[in-house]
């Protein structure tokens, strides 16, 4: 009890300090903008680098992203949380890129990437973990896991792959994710479970 | 509610997400159990589970992503602010030339004793009890003290019939600050000293501070900063130092290979493959990471060590 109290007491405390954060922010403090930034950037990132696969527009992304919440915070009215307002922005952006590269017929696949980058390391390389893949045929088998993944993640359309990508790999709830799409719960729910039957149906057949 | 097996199985989605509402579970355990369709999706939903638990380990963004956006992102709003601050001015003062100072001297010259000295950084040290207050648009001499720094000064109106000047910039004071490591504001102002472009001598006390402690995760992205973007490569070898004692943390050892890979000063890669290699050992992974960052590099000590590694981690 005592430690939901204090959880509690500690979620009060840190959403004052960022409305503060905000408002100092809106003010034209750059400081207290960096330290928003510095907040939420790690899974702002995360997002765009699972959502585009490759460095490049990853970071892109991520700039883009700060860059339209710097340009209009001041039309942040806190009516969500901040949290939700710049996943919003993050996914936004993301699905623009999507759309761009499907427009000019740019599909990157990691193996293309690869190629037009050899100096650097194949993402699923990068990915590949130190502890679990420190057994070759774990690694060969992890590897192929991987590869299996990415191909089915392909099949998915855009919402359904947002909403798998919010809801597996970052853990928010559904209902944030629905707020985030600036729609319901419930039509997020409808994507996941499209997005599952879609992923079951590919790596069973593969 | 009657439900057909098309929600039951919707049910079965948010089952594997811990999504489904209170009280649902006893009656979808129920149904599954009697029919063999949505027993069968169960079945095929918890093998997609397990097949994306086999590649969850590794999805971490590279922490050299993250310090080169984050980098990145501060140069772009750099240079925003800059922009926004010239766009501000109006366009018969933009220029600080020393031409320009001489004109400004004649206004001031005309209504207020202001005595100005103005560096080659835009730094006008204030030697008059009498200046103009930066942040307002009235003169406001008293409440500037005599020992005060006024910093990025403009001129952004002089009326030369009437004499009046408004001038905008920052004030700052000499701070003499008594603190414990351990105290929030300390630090604060030590990751301040390491990011003044200006000071290498302070950046690199304030990396020897900060190395002596590197307790929290903020600490050591300072660190991790200071090793990957310094210019002066002093406070990027003790940056390296303050971090070694991590070298087997992810992050850290991405900066290390980082520095491996790009630092033009052979005494950073030595101390950075050194520190590499005396935490990590037999780590195929990471041997491959040195193969690819070392192949180009011109120092026959790196690469003998990296070969060494890589031949003991097989």
């Amino acid at each position: 009890m005592e430690a939901i109290l204090k959880r509690t007491a500690q979620r009060v405390h840190d959403s004052e300090d960022e409305k503060l954060l905000i408002e100092q922010a809106q003010s034209g403090d750059r400081e207290a903008f960096e330290q928003l930034v510095r907040r939420h950037d790690r899974d702002i990132l995360r997002l765009a680098f699972h959502m585009l696969g490759n460095r490049e527009e990853a970071r892109e992304v991520f700039q883009e992203t700060f860059l339209k919440a710097y340009r209009s915070l001041n039309r942040f009215r806190f009516e969500s949380s901040f949290y939700t307002w710049i996943y919003r922005i993050a996914t936004n952006v993301s699905l623009d890129h999507l759309r761009k590269r499907q427009t000019l017929k740019e599909e990157i696949s990691y193996e293309s990437y690869t190629e037009s980058h050899p100096d650097r390391p194949a993402l699923k390389d990068t990915l590949a973990a130190t502890t679990y893949y420190s057994n070759p045929e774990r690694r060969l088998y992890g590897k192929e896991v991987g590869e299996k993944i990415q191909d089915a993640l392909k099949t998915l359309s855009e919402k359904e792959r947002l909403v798998f990508e919010l809801r597996h790999y970052q853990g928010l709830r559904l209902k944030m994710i629905g707020e985030i799409m600036g729609s319901t719960e419930e039509t997020a729910k409808n994507y996941l479970f499209r997005a599952t039957q879609k992923l079951r149906s590919y790596l069973t057949n593969v | 509610m009657n439900l057909n097996c098309r929600d039951y199985q919707h049910q079965i989605t948010l089952f594997f997400y811990e999504e489904l509402p209170e009280g649902i579970r006893p009656e979808l355990e129920v149904h599954i159990r009697e029919c063999s369709e949505c027993k069968e999706a169960f079945d095929s939903e918890r093998a997609l589970h397990s097949v994306f638990a086999e590649d969850t380990t590794g999805w971490d963004v590279p922490s050299d992503l993250l310090v080169e956006s984050r980098k990145a992102l501060a140069d772009e709003l750099d240079r925003i602010e800059k922009k926004r601050s010239w766009w501000r001015m109006p366009a018969f003062s933009v220029v600080f030339t020393p031409m320009r100072l001489l004109e400004s001297a004649a206004l001031v010259a005309m209504g207020l004793a202001l005595g100005v000295y103005v560096s080659n950084q835009q730094v006008v040290r204030l030697n008059s009890a009498v200046a103009a207050n930066p942040a307002s648009v009235e003169s406001q001499s008293s409440t500037i003290p005599g020992n005060s720094t006024v910093s990025n000064l403009q001129i952004i109106s002089a009326d030369p019939a009437t004499g009046q000047v408004e001038l905008a910039g920052e004030v700052s004071q000499p701070l003499r600050f008594h603190g414990k490591m351990e105290d929030d504001l300390t630090r604060q102002l030590l990751f301040s000293a390491l990011r003044d472009a200006s000071n290498p001598g302070s950046r690199l006390k304030a990396v020897d501070l900060l190395s002596q402690k590197p307790t929290d995760e903020s600490v050591e992205e300072a660190l991790i900063n200071a090793l990957v973007f310094d210019d002066d490569a002093g406070v990027r070898m003790r940056a390296l130092e303050g971090l070694r004692k991590f070298a087997d943390e992810q992050h850290v050892q991405a900066a290390f290979v980082h520095a491996l890979q790009n630092d033009n000063i052979a005494g950073i890669r030595i101390q950075a493959i050194n520190a590499l290699l005396d935490r990590n050992a037999k780590d195929p992974d990471l041997a491959q990471k040195l193969t690819e960052a070392t192949k180009s590099d011109d120092n026959p000590y790196i690469r003998t060590k990296v070969l060494q590694f890589v031949g003991t981690s097989r």
